[in-house]
């Protein structure tokens, strides 16, 4: 049950934003501890193990992440055309699951309130969600979207920036 | 309140493109999903004043066009989904702003509702059964 944490993060922040409390130091901090206590539980999963493609995950979605968010913000297409280009092109060039991985980034990138380093951090923080929560939410829709949130927002949570 | 409508009523003719794409078409989920995103970001803002946030309900909407099979298995589900959707939207626009993923997360919320709301009617249609 522990390893479903991670993905459910996002619904926590919810609520902590509508109960005005996200952006205090109490609510950061149960942020945090939340997600740590997801974090060991995921890697402590039987389905977890230490491989090449958690690196791989990594680097895609930051891929995603900085595409989107150079399209966005540089060629300021927005957030809507400028992650669907980055899918599209992104789809013609990975297949299977790269091609999710690569979308999950793309959600990332959407963000408006990340620096472009903590951007990077999370970037590479959505693909390791990805490896991590294999088993959790498995083909429902905006599961890629609730990873790239949780990655968000815990880099937020870490530097103080929610 | 006209807006909500007009979402609702936009969310689903996205919904519904997106449900025929993914039941009639070879295109990836992702493909399918940014196909949707894109036509929406590129039409939507140009026809209405709200247009912006038409787009972002679509967009949802095409992320949870992404379900699979099992998960959403006809036109009416991906129906309620595109109201869940469009109403989420609506009423949580001050939550979670400017985070990446947030139009993802609501697109999940939406459809884990549905699957509540499914599990809640087999699970009433069986008590109904046991009992007759």
């Amino acid at each position: 049950m522990w390893h479903h944490i991670l993905i459910c993060l996002p619904i926590l922040g919810a609520i902590l934003d509508v109960a005005g409390v996200l952006s205090s130091q109490m609510g950061r901090v149960l942020f945090l501890v939340v997600f740590i206590a997801g974090l060991i539980g995921a890697i402590r999963h039987a389905s977890f193990k230490f491989s090449p493609d958690l690196v791989r995950s990594a680097v895609l979605s930051l891929i995603g992440a900085v595409l989107t968010f150079i399209l966005s913000t540089k060629l300021e297409l927005g957030v809507v055309v400028a992650s669907a280009l980055v899918g599209l092109v992104g789809a013609q060039v990975f297949k299977g699951r790269d091609q999710l991985v690569l979308y999950l980034g793309v959600f990332v990138g959407m963000g408006s309130v990340l620096s472009f380093t903590s951007l990077i951090v999370a970037g590479l923080l959505g693909g390791l969600f990805f490896e991590l929560t294999g088993e959790s939410w498995v083909g429902v829709g905006g599961r890629l979207g609730t990873l790239a949130a949780a990655s968000v927002l815990v880099v937020l949570a870490a530097i103080g920036g929610v | 309140m006209s807006t909500l409508f007009l979402g609702i009523l936009i969310a689903m003719i996205w919904g519904a493109a997106g449900f025929w794409l993914r039941q009639h078409t070879k295109l990836t989920v992702v493909e399918v999903s940014a196909l949707l995103a894109l036509t929406a970001g590129l039409i939507l803002p140009r026809i209405f004043v709200d247009g912006g946030f038409f787009a972002l309900v679509c967009t949802a909407v095409s992320y949870a066009a992404m379900c699979s099979d099992e998960r959403m298995c006809s036109y009416g589900e991906m129906l309620v989904v595109s109201i869940f959707c469009a109403l989420i939207l609506y009423f949580g626009q001050n939550i979670l702003v400017g985070v990446g993923g947030r139009l993802g997360t609501s697109a999940a919320v939406a459809v884990l509702l549905l699957v509540l709301i499914k599990s809640l009617f087999r699970l009433g249609s069986a008590k109904v059964n046991v009992e007759s």
